[in-house]
């Protein structure tokens, strides 16, 4: 059987679907296919349930024929970062630790997907408890980038970028706790939301840091990402801090034009220090959405360095609460680089970790009144550089560790402070074969324009539908 | 400047947590809580009397483009 099938984007994928041009069965099949003949070059998953998924897939395709309404992402196989906990199965976190954890509850997104009829593949490769932006475990081996197998895929969330890049599911959950979703994204070429902080439900997410943790998708094209937003984001009541604000309509919002609207190019801190070949490929990306209408202004943002550090402060004040227990009685069963990261949040006085808390409201009206004063939405890249070589950032819990995790999460992190939304959009190849992405930044619940400003962009260029080598 | 060392934040780890740092770790975890605790000291000065950390889930609200769902 061809697998012409893999190289649809989601809405294509569950419009075919649901007009019964092809089955939901032979979907998910080509997806397992896909998904065992990679696993030895990608080590994307950590668990495949292919026979629960063709059972639904096979469900989807009965309702279909008994002529009932189904849901947009319906027969669409999904897999997700095994942090998302469904009730009764196991859900390792990446982890030693949790590797036998069997979930007491069902995360709310995750239910929201059923209900939409979107289809469960697996658990993903992940970061130890989502620490590190490498995308390297020392616990289920390294996750490979999909474009060149030796360079790093990016974490936290590695095997939600590579199995989206491979073109073995058409979208994954990631979370986003400082760049983790961007992160991998960018680094595998495919599009990473990163909702507003409250905008989507935590319930039954692995937490790694209560203030700053999201979830959102990794997927081929903005239109999917909003897509899957349409259906995850809302108020939960078990998520205490689940905001009550209705939701705009995300997928609808992508066929706004962006004439007029006004994009920020911050004069500081986000293109510095860039890789040549990003830059030029960034620079192209404006000028793009120049020629589709938008209006490029010169953006101030303000200092990030302190913000930055304090973010790291609260983040692991949070994280050493959550695993204090393991850190004293199990240091050996986490791996270098995630136990130092977890465990200098032991020694953060609190009056720090409040304070960090505190000027959190100031930081972003301070952000939002300097840096959106004359714009709709800024533009920065999604990482100044493309992805590393695995060999080269395996700097367990050395003394360089600090360096590496700073030089790719730069330009994420302060968003993940701050709490805005953000989308993470493919741009281009570097002569190396790598991607490259820039990072679109809105105001809090200005998810909208992101995508409408995302799709704009997709629909002048073809990066998004390329697919790398191996996955052909 | 902050003065964190090595030996500081062994003794944290031993009297706080209950555990005994390695000796490799102690000066790798001073340097990384050096830098947090300069900014956190520069960031502490601008706090006032009557801030709270849940001001920021009113600035969300507050901050969301006008003419968007409300």
């Amino acid at each position: 059987m061809s697998d012409d099938i893999a190289f649809l984007d989601a809405c294509d994928a569950a419009d075919r679907i649901k007009s019964k041009d092809v089955t939901a069965v032979e979907v998910t099949e080509t997806a397992i296919r896909r998904a065992e003949r990679l696993q030895p070059t990608l080590n994307a998953f950590i668990s495949l349930e292919a026979e629960a998924a063709l059972t639904a897939a096979a469900e989807v395709d009965a309702r279909i024929a008994r002529g009932e309404s189904v849901g947009a992402l319906a027969g669409v196989p999904l897999a997700h970062k095994d942090m998302y906990y469904r009730e009764g199965k196991v859900t390792t976190c990446g982890s030693k630790i949790r590797a036998d954890y069997v979930a007491d509850r069902t995360a709310t997104v995750i239910a929201r997907l059923e209900e939409a009829g979107a289809l469960y593949l697996g658990g993903l490769n992940m970061s130890e408890f989502a620490v590190g932006p490498i995308g390297n475990n020392v616990h289920y081996g390294d996750c490979h980038n999909p474009w060149n197998p030796e360079h790093a895929p990016g974490g936290s969330s590695s095997g939600s970028g590579a199995t989206v890049a491979a073109r073995i599911v058409y979208g994954a959950l990631g979370s986003d706790t400082g760049g983790s979703i961007r992160i991998p994204s960018g680094m595998s070429g495919v599009v990473g939301f990163k909702p507003t902080q409250t905008r989507v439900s935590r319930y039954g997410l692995m937490p790694l840091s209560f203030s700053f943790d999201c979830g959102g998708p990794l997927t081929r094209t903005v239109r999917d990402a909003a897509r899957i937003m349409d259906t995850i984001a809302g108020h939960d009541a078990r998520d205490a801090t689940s905001s009550r604000r209705p939701v705009d309509a995300y997928e609808a919002a992508c066929m706004d034009s962006v004439e007029g609207l006004r994009i920020g190019i911050p004069s500081t801190y986000y293109y510095d220090d860039m890789d040549p070949d990003v830059e030029a490929l960034v620079e192209g990306a404006q000028q793009v959405l120049a020629d589709a209408g938008a209006i490029l202004v010169e953006a101030e943002v303000p200092d990030h360095e302190e913000m930055n550090l304090i973010w790291a402060a609260a983040l692991a004040s949070e994280a050493a609460t959550i695993h204090r227990k393991w850190l004293v009685e199990r240091p050996g069963d986490y791996g270098d680089m995630v136990r130092r990261r977890i465990e200098f949040g032991l020694y953060q006085p609190a009056t720090r970790y409040i304070e960090a808390l505190t000027m959190r409201d100031t930081y972003l009206r301070d952000y939002c009144a300097t840096a959106f004063r004359d714009c709709d939405v800024l533009l920065t890249p999604t990482m100044p550089i493309t992805a590393p070589k695995l060999v080269d950032v395996d700097v367990g819990g050395s003394e360089d560790m600090p360096a590496v995790v700073l030089r790719i999460s730069k330009n994420t992190r302060p968003i993940s402070y701050l709490g805005l939304p953000a989308l993470s959009v493919p741009c281009g190849f570097t002569p190396m074969g790598l991607p490259t992405a820039f990072q679109l930044i809105g105001r809090p619940f200005d998810e909208a324009t992101l995508c409408t400003v995302g799709h704009a962009y997709q629909r002048g260029t073809n990066w998004h539908s390329r697919v790398p080598d191996l996955a052909q | 400047m902050s003065s964190i060392t090595g030996d500081f934040v062994a003794k944290l780890a031993e009297v706080w947590h209950r555990f005994t740092l390695p000796e490799t770790d102690r000066q790798t975890l001073a340097d990384m809580l050096a830098p947090m605790d300069d900014a956190g000291e520069a960031v502490a000065k601008h706090l006032e009397f009557d801030m709270e950390p849940a001001d920021y889930n009113d600035a969300l609200e507050d901050l969301a483009p006008e003419g968007k769902q409300a």
